[in-house]
């Protein structure tokens, strides 16, 4: 037999409140370990009382309130481990390169994809010089029209520190726009990626038309090798996400876009301190004549090898589970 | 009560109770963005006029080491573009400042709450929702989806619950002052539904048009009370003398 509403509550809302109480302190830190047993039996009795208002009291503002409370404790009480030093340590030897090995077709895909825009910017501008109009901003056209690197004026205007950061940014925004457009189906991650390449293709195919080769290459040899790796890591993340889309296998779309996402950001989250450091060489060797470009060449090529052994190889040997 | 209206998110625990907590819709959601995107635009304002009121003009060794602060700057739209929504989600138990003060919170999909990951793939994929302009790709989703999820929180497999401020005072309020009618002596049983109506009356009475208190009050009583035709008009007397016999009506129910 039911208790009448008011008898209930007053019975049972010391409790409640002394719950209350706990979780604001936990939530502050502030919690010793026999408020945290008192913690955990307050929260089953709490959650004793919600099932019986559910049963007798449906649809009242207690019911509502029980709810509530439960909710907080149990998320208070089955909280997600804390990211400390050592598991970020752990990620970064063993997770990161794992789940990229596990996804490896996805980074060959979206490899493909970006070297086919580049290969198309750069045959669009060799066969027909004025597809150039075209593809290449303005500002940039007018540079090469001047013989002059682009990133020569940067330099000379700003600190080799705020280029590295501005750079730094620019490149952010790319890899992170190329992995969230998988949401849209996978279209959009494939979109930036032939975007990103015809961009580079025909920029790099207007130099060699205009004798800037040796110029651009020097340019480029420090940093792309690593960067343009990270951009296709980031693709590959995007495609994973829009193939949990189109094709999510024996899961209903919303569980396996969830298990995808999660292994997905991996990647992108691994890259970032890869990124911050291609970043500083990018502002500080690439631009100017401090290096010179067969030095620039081999740094570049080191690098890249280093990344990529880093990624094929952390991990493979240690215990603790496939991927 | 509303609960027929707003969808709920339904959790059963390992302890076998079934939690059910009200999603939070579009409307919340843009509060606490706005609220949010102002903690961060007063950020900058503040950030702005230190610099330039204070460091460069006055002691001019901004332009030697003008690298190093743009190089800050840049720092600083990176941390208030991507992190700020990551990192107060994951330390402050998925809650930003202004989801803090709207009452709403990211969760899990199961109601757990939020880890780095889940949290990161929601904020890096606002990019997308913000497309192309204002959040129309994400309010969009909001509208279409049953749970009001935005495709970072589809993706994340996470939601927003709404955390209400329900006063429980008023089951546990001692009647005014005491009844001319003794409340006892009607034997209908009151359901917790009809408990529950009489005290969203009460709470509501003080801030009633007269008429509409006098006619409601009226109507509870002759639902309620089962009383004689002299005691209901001294009840009736004055909305105090009704609202006092209809508090004790429910605080004898125990």
């Amino acid at each position: 037999m039911a208790t009448p509403l008011p008898a209930f509550v007053a019975r049972r809302r010391p409790d409640w409140d002394s719950l209350k109480d706990l979780l604001a302190r936990q939530r502050s830190g502030t919690l010793r370990l026999e408020e945290l047993r008192t913690l955990d039996v307050l929260y089953r009795r709490a959650a004793a009382d919600l099932a019986h208002a559910q049963t007798f009291y449906a649809g009242t503002d207690v019911h509502r309130f029980l709810n509530q409370l439960c909710g907080q404790a149990y998320g208070a009480i089955y909280q997600p481990p804390r990211e400390r030093l050592a598991s970020t340590l752990a990620f970064f030897r063993r997770d990161f390169p794992r789940t990229l090995r596990a996804n490896g077709a996805f980074v060959a895909a979206s490899a493909g994809l970006f070297v086919l825009g580049i290969l198309l910017g750069a045959l669009v501008v060799l066969l027909e010089p004025r597809g150039a109009e075209l593809l290449v901003p303005e500002n940039l056209r007018d540079f090469i029209a001047r013989k002059e690197m682009w990133t020569d004026g940067i330099l000379s205007v700003a600190p080799p520190n705020a280029v590295a950061s501005g750079i730094a940014t620019n490149n952010l925004t790319v890899i992170i726009v190329t992995f969230a457009s998988g949401i849209l189906l996978g279209l959009g991650t494939v979109f930036t990626l032939i975007n990103n390449g015809v961009h580079l293709g025909s920029v790099g195919a207007l130099c060699v038309h205009e004798g800037m080769g040796p110029k651009l290459f020097d340019f480029i040899a420090a940093h792309g090798p690593v960067e343009l790796s990270i951009i296709v890591i980031a693709g590959g993340a995007g495609l994973m996400v829009g193939q949990a889309l189109i094709d999510p296998g024996e899961l209903p779309r919303g569980q396996a876009l969830v298990l995808r996402g999660r292994e997905a950001v991996k990647l992108v989250l691994g890259c970032a301190p890869f990124l911050a450091l291609i970043a500083v060489v990018e502002g500080f060797v690439s631009p100017g004549d401090f290096f010179s470009s067969w030095m620039k060449a081999v740094l570049g090529l080191a690098l890249g090898a280093l990344f990529w052994t880093y990624l094929l190889r952390a991990g493979r040997n240690e215990p603790g589970g496939t991927s | 009560m509303d609960s027929a209206a707003s969808p709920n998110l339904d959790v059963a625990t390992p302890e076998r109770v079934a939690l059910s907590l009200p999603v939070a819709g579009i409307g919340y959601r843009c509060l606490a963005y706005l609220i949010d995107v102002f903690l961060l635009f007063l950020f900058w304002v503040i950030t702005y006029f230190t610099f330039t009121l204070l460091v460069s003009d006055v002691l001019g060794f901004l332009e030697g080491l003008s690298g190093f602060t743009r190089t800050l700057m840049v720092v600083g739209v990176f941390a208030t573009q991507w992190l700020y929504w990551t990192a107060c989600e994951v330390l402050m138990g998925g809650q930003t400042p202004g989801k803090r003060l709207i009452g709403i919170r990211v969760v899990r999909v199961d109601g757990s709450p939020v880890g780095v990951l889940e949290s990161a793939v929601r904020n890096l994929v606002r990019v997308v929702d913000f497309l192309p302009g204002l959040y129309a790709t994400g309010c969009l989703s909001m509208l279409l989806t049953r749970q009001h999820r935005r495709l970072g929180d589809i993706l994340a497999g996470t939601l927003l619950v709404r955390e209400e401020r329900i006063d429980l005072d008023k089951y546990t309020t001692p009647a005014a002052e005491a009844p001319a009618v003794s409340a006892t002596t009607s034997r209908v049983r009151l359901a917790p539904e009809d408990v529950e109506l009489i005290l969203a009356f009460l709470t509501r009475a003080p801030q009633l048009e007269p008429a509409a208190r006098t006619r409601l009050g009226t109507k509870l009583v002759d639902r309620y009370g089962g009383l004689g035709e002299t005691e209901r008009a001294t009840v009736l007397a004055s909305p105090q003398a009704t609202e006092s016999f209809l508090r004790t009506r429910v605080q004898a129910e125990r």
